[in-house]
């Protein structure tokens, strides 16, 4: 039977011969293997953890902790379940309620009054909980560590802010609007309350995908959606301008596909940027990243060839919105592309079951904004102010509304 | 230790930091400022808030319990390279005081996560309950 201590020698030894070893990661390296007892042991393999960097799969670098890595794990496929299997069920009883209370399914219904069903029926009470409940577990996990680990992560980030090969512009102190503030997807602190709200949305949005669109961790999700992007009809592509970037997936998709022209993500959220610009330095991809409003780039007038965004539209105020897609006008160049990413946008009455997933989506992932994105009809607007439609165009993503505009001279 | 700690904090209402900028170093800026806090924790779901808090803590259970048990596949994993293969490990007959020590750990264990089952309250905890 193999003693403890040689299982932890054993182990570190592993870890040992996987990185090359430098000061303090080295010494804890050595404080495993010389460990008098288990209960040391786990305490030096547990210090050691922290120090050492756990590689990377592909473009995404693991996760610090085998245990925060195995957390997530589990409420990626707890999502799946839930999504398959409580969710499901709480469709069902649903459709008994609209029985017993004689609503007919396909006659759409305000939110309101959708509201007023869910509350009779204790499975779609339960649904909602055990999805909550999850997604906190995700946040709380992601927080709790990088926060544990402050200063590690944040030592990174600043050596990483003036390096290259992209840009990073960060305004402390510009004003940031309330409406920018809000907790979407119930993430701690949101896009600009945490000091990590990029590496915490990064990972947690990763199960997210999983599920419905399947893996995102090597950007995948962004490539395609960047890969089908339609470019001017004179094939100019110098300058391109991604609105909300979040944390850069999209970005560096567009900078990976025109590796010529200048790429620039902008997003309020001053954290946001600031692991999206290391992320792509990290990479070795030059797209250039400042914080800014989607309403008010700064850039100058028909600075870009193309202009577009990845769902930022249904995190916006409809006012907010109509703001942006004049600040699109603005900003491209005649016979630009303007193509904004995101949902179909449908109106704020549905028939139940689209509105169940709507009011879903609303209350308990907090998308505060949502009702009133799909309060605007989102491409006659874009028509209304300086952009004519190109018919027919694709969907850059399944299920996503084909939005292909060009800049009318 | 690790896990201990989370299943505490993770059981019954989530607690997530709060104001992040009232903690951070002046002299090392963050580049955040104060969020609109979500008001998601404030949601009655099941009835009864102990069923609610319970819901959490079943699933912060199931957290802690998948992050062990993938552990230990990362153990088995890195023992058979060592040459102890899970063969090995299905093989192992336990010796009489190794036996009898995992017993009184078993009935721990399932005492002290499902012995609650028995408990036989009969009284609401209102007006109806003797006051002391």
């Amino acid at each position: 039977m193999i003693g403890r201590r040689q299982l932890f020698g054993a182990a570190a030894m592993s870890l040992a011969v996987a990185h090359t070893m430098h000061g303090e990661l080295a010494a804890a390296a050595a404080e495993v293997a010389k460990s008098a007892s288990p209960e040391q042991a786990a305490d030096s393999m547990h210090k050691m953890a922290r120090l050492a960097p756990r590689g990377t799969n592909g473009r995404l670098v693991r996760l610090g902790t085998l245990n925060l890595e195995s957390q997530q794990d589990f409420t990626m496929a707890f999502r799946q379940m839930q999504a398959q299997s409580v969710r499901k069920a709480s469709m069902a009883a649903l459709d008994r309620v609209l029985e017993a209370e004689g609503v007919d399914p396909a006659t759409p219904i305000t939110v309101e009054e959708m509201r007023a069903l869910v509350e009779k029926d204790p499975a779609i009470g339960i649904a909602a909980k055990t999805w909550l409940a999850n997604q906190q577990i995700t946040w709380k996990t992601l927080q709790d560590y990088f926060h544990a680990n402050a200063d590690q992560y944040l030592s990174e980030m600043e050596s990483t802010d003036k390096t290259g090969p992209g840009a990073l512009v960060l305004s402390p102190n510009m004003n940031i609007p309330e409406y920018t503030r809000h907790e979407i997807h119930i993430q701690p602190g949101g896009y600009v309350g945490d000091p990590f709200a990029g590496h915490m949305y990064l990972y947690g949005t990763n199960s997210f995908y999983y599920g419905n669109r399947g893996s995102n961790e090597q950007d995948e999700i962004h490539r395609s959606a960047a890969a089908k992007l339609p470019v001017p009809k004179d094939g100019k592509v110098r300058r391109i301008l991604d609105m909300g970037c979040g944390v850069g997936q999209y970005t560096v998709a567009l900078k990976e596909r025109f590796p010529d022209a200048e790429v620039w993500g902008i997003d309020i959220g001053g954290p946001m940027v600031r692991f999206a610009h290391m992320r792509a330095a990290k990479l070795g991809i030059g797209a250039n990243f400042a914080q800014k409003l989607a309403e008010d780039t700064g850039f100058p007038d028909g600075h870009f060839d193309i202009v577009s965004s990845y769902i930022i539209h249904h995190e916006l105020p409809a006012q907010k919105t109509l703001a942006v897609i004049d600040e699109a006008r603005r900003v491209t160049r005649p016979g630009g592309v303007y193509y904004p990413l995101d949902f179909n946008s449908g109106g704020t009455r549905m028939p139940a079951h689209q509105m169940y997933g709507r009011w879903w989506d609303h209350r308990w992932n907090n998308e505060v904004w949502s009702f009133e994105y799909h309060s605007v009809p989102f491409s006659e607007e874009i028509g209304k102010r300086g952009f004519t439609e190109v018919k027919p165009s694709v969907a850059l993503l399944q299920g996503f509304g084909a939005r292909h505009f060009v800049r009318v001279a | 230790m690790q896990g201990r700690v989370f299943l505490a904090r993770a059981c019954g209402s989530i607690t997530f930091r709060g104001n992040i900028m009232a903690a951070a170093d002046p002299k090392r800026p963050t580049y955040a400022v104060e969020a609109v806090p979500s008001d998601i924790k404030n949601g009655l779901f099941l009835g009864n808030p102990a069923l609610d808090n319970l819901m959490s803590c079943v699933i912060a259970m199931g957290a802690e319990v998948w992050a062990t048990k993938r552990r230990l596949h990362v153990m088995e994993a890195l023992m058979a390279k060592k040459g102890i293969t899970e063969e090995m490990l299905e093989q192992y007959v336990p010796s009489a005081a190794e036996r009898a020590a995992w017993d009184a750990d078993r009935n721990r264990f399932v005492e002290l996560t499902f012995g609650a089952l028995g408990n036989e309250p009969y009284r609401s905890i209102g007006s109806s309950f003797p006051k002391r």
